[in-house]
């Protein structure tokens, strides 16, 4: 693939790598500070809803970074530019790792809350489902030999897996209502107190830099790696 | 078109994919329920329901690579895309085929299966329209994922990973009764979807 | 009289440039061998002249027409790939049977095996042959009748003297009989063809 992308372009991005460690780790410590001594603890639960702090943005961002990818898959196809299979491909990994994160950090926050691990609702599903469809998507690239063959094929499958959440979320969710009431929602969604919410903004900062960091770091080493390829014929 | 079907049929005769051997892999697997579980009628009777759908995912998962893969790896799909006059006329001749030999199979001893897990006419009539919509659904599915790998030899655990998150909604719809409206849907989504990508598979490996 | 001609034809695969400004022609009755080191393009020049691959630069015509926009030009050529297009469980007969279906004739195969002396592998299962004997029934396809052109992408490979002269007599005949061929090969041949094109 061709990208028209200069030697210093790369050069700048490996510099600014030091730097968005630096603020990923200072943003990360204040975080913490905040959510684990500067916030109060929920009156119902207690002190075990502080690791929403890092659930809900892990999460959110596992979900935003699926809509980038399949995005920059369907722009890819569209304008023909290789640049968005870059970032489609450079994105992949910190996705899975955020979904995992979330259903990780979810199952510890359900223990005591719920009682139990986990929950057969649409939204646990469907990010399970999410965090397969990210392993077929970086392993089916890695699968095929071919790699422009293989970018095309696995962009295909990420623009069919972004059809298939809502199918799965849509599904998950009527056979909840055939299979068992309800009981999970009326907690999820508490009205969130401003001191809560401080701590939230600061952890949804830092894992926004975190994205961004190992992405560029990704970002690089995917054109270094297309390089290779491409002397390597 | 015609070629294609009675050559397919053919192969899959010789190659020991007939009649009895499918039928024998769907009854083999619902063996397993009363072992596994327990032999009580009536949870016997809602496991049934439930592991059809697995038995029938289970042998597409296994039998995938027979769609496009092995054709490909030895060549014979070139034969075959050059046959053809149109790439829509292979696509739909192969969802017939591969349907015929790895699904009906299972909708026609469903009727004696029932049986002897204990469930009444009315009950095998709905598990019956249901599967067949949701198995041309999860046909659709199955040859796109063919056609999308045929690059990655011998990575049956990768495609059983693309195909089971898109097998989840037909699974979810086909164990209840009254939502064959919405296995239709779906099966007709994943034909439209399935159609495009299989023949931008099949075009992006004919090069 | 027929005419097979490439104008400017370039082809990119990615960014590698694996056909630049290909230009020949063919007409009924020759053959063209196309040489080129390993990896110089001569399968892709082969999958272009056969629709495979259609993103490319230039164009090639058959009688003054795009074989792009030729609907029936999938049924004048007849490609014999590198892959034998053999299934390796079934006995030879069988696989005959199925390139029957695929090919839509019915060919005397027990006779013309018996011409090449490869009537005695009719009920072994292709697993068992050697390369050599793949290859020659692989190259049993060209058989078929009512082909203009034959595209044959390294045919003499594993063929031992015998049948490597024999697949000469046979490009001889079709070409007596008015027809196209174009192969690739890396080997020195025993016999000179028409034309000769090096990538």
């Amino acid at each position: 693939m061709y990208i028209k992308i200069r030697n210093n372009h790369i050069e700048l991005i490996k510099s600014a790598n030091p730097y968005l460690i630096f603020a990923t780790i200072f943003v990360f410590v204040i975080g913490l500070y905040f959510s684990l001594f500067q916030s109060p603890p929920d009156y119902i639960q207690g002190d075990s809803m502080r690791i929403m702090y890092i659930h809900v943005p892990s999460a959110w961002f596992a979900l935003m970074t699926y809509s980038i990818l399949a995005g920059s898959c369907v722009l890819w196809f569209i304008t023909r530019n290789p640049l968005f299979n870059v970032i489609a491909r450079s994105i992949a990994q910190v996705g899975m790792v955020f979904t995992l994160m979330s259903l990780i950090t979810g199952s510890i926050w359900g223990k005591p809350t719920w009682g139990v691990w986990w929950v057969w609702d649409a939204r646990l599903t469907s990010m399970l489902i999410l965090f397969f469809l990210y392993i077929a998507y970086i392993f089916l690239w890695q699968a095929i030999s071919n790699k422009e063959l293989a970018s095309k094929i696995s962009a295909a499958l990420a623009i069919i897996g972004f059809i298939n959440i809502p199918v799965i979320k849509f599904s998950v969710d009527w056979w909840n209502t055939l299979h068992q009431p309800a009981s999970i929602s009326k907690l999820s969604a508490p009205s969130i107190d401003v001191s809560m919410l401080i701590p939230l903004f600061i952890m949804t900062a830092a894992c926004f830099l975190f994205l961004v960091t190992v992405s560029l770091i990704r970002f690089r080493l995917v054109l270094i790696e297309n390089k290779i390829i491409r002397t390597g014929n | 078109m015609s070629n294609l079907i009675k050559r397919d049929l053919l192969l899959s005769f010789y190659s020991s994919a007939n009649f009895f051997f499918t039928v024998s892999f769907f009854i083999l697997i619902l063996i397993l329920i009363p072992f596994a579980f327990s032999t009580q009628t009536d949870q016997l009777k809602i496991l049934f329901k439930g592991i059809v759908w697995i038995a029938l995912a289970l042998s597409i998962i296994v039998t995938v690579d027979r769609i496009f893969n092995a054709d490909y790896e030895d060549g014979n799909l070139d034969i075959i895309m050059q046959k053809n006059k149109t790439i829509e006329h292979l696509i739909i001749s192969k969802y017939l085929t591969y349907w015929f030999i790895y699904c009906l199979p299972l909708l026609v001893i469903l009727p004696i299966l029932s049986f002897l897990f204990y469930l009444d006419y009315l009950e095998t009539i709905q598990i019956f329209i249901n599967l067949f919509i949701g198995s041309f659904g999860m046909v659709f599915i199955a040859n796109f994922v063919s056609a999308l790998t045929l690059g990655a030899k011998r990575t049956i655990f990768l495609k059983a990973i693309i195909m089971i998150p898109l097998f989840v909604p037909f699974v979810i719809f086909g164990s209840d009764a009254d939502s064959w409206p919405i296995l239709l849907a779906l099966s007709m989504l994943s034909f439209v979807i399935s159609i495009y990508v299989t023949a931008y598979g099949l075009r992006l490996y004919g090069e | 009289m027929s005419e097979l001609k490439t104008e400017n034809l370039s082809c990119k695969r990615g960014e590698n440039i694996v056909l630049n400004n290909i230009n020949f022609s063919i007409k009924s009755g020759e053959t063209l061998v196309v040489k080129g080191r390993n990896g110089s393009g001569k399968t892709t020049l082969l999958r272009i002249l056969s629709n495979f691959i259609t993103s490319y630069e230039g164009k090639v015509m058959l009688n003054d027409l795009n074989i792009l926009e030729d609907n029936l030009y999938n049924n004048k050529f007849n490609l014999i790939g590198q892959k034998n297009s053999l299934k390796d469980n079934l006995s030879i007969k069988r696989n005959l049977e199925l390139w029957d279906i695929l090919y839509n004739e019915t060919l005397d195969h027990p006779n013309l095996l018996e011409h090449n002396n490869l009537h005695q592998l009719i009920n072994r299962d292709a697993s068992s042959l050697s390369d050599g004997q793949k290859k020659c029934i692989s190259l049993h396809r060209l058989n078929y009748n009512n082909y203009e052109l034959w595209l044959l992408d390294e045919p003499f490979v594993y063929l031992d003297e015998i049948n490597t002269n024999s697949l000469i007599e046979k490009i001889n005949l079709f070409n007596e009989n008015m027809g196209m061929v174009i192969l690739t090969s890396n080997i020195n041949l025993p016999k000179k063809f028409h034309k000769e094109f090096i990538i």
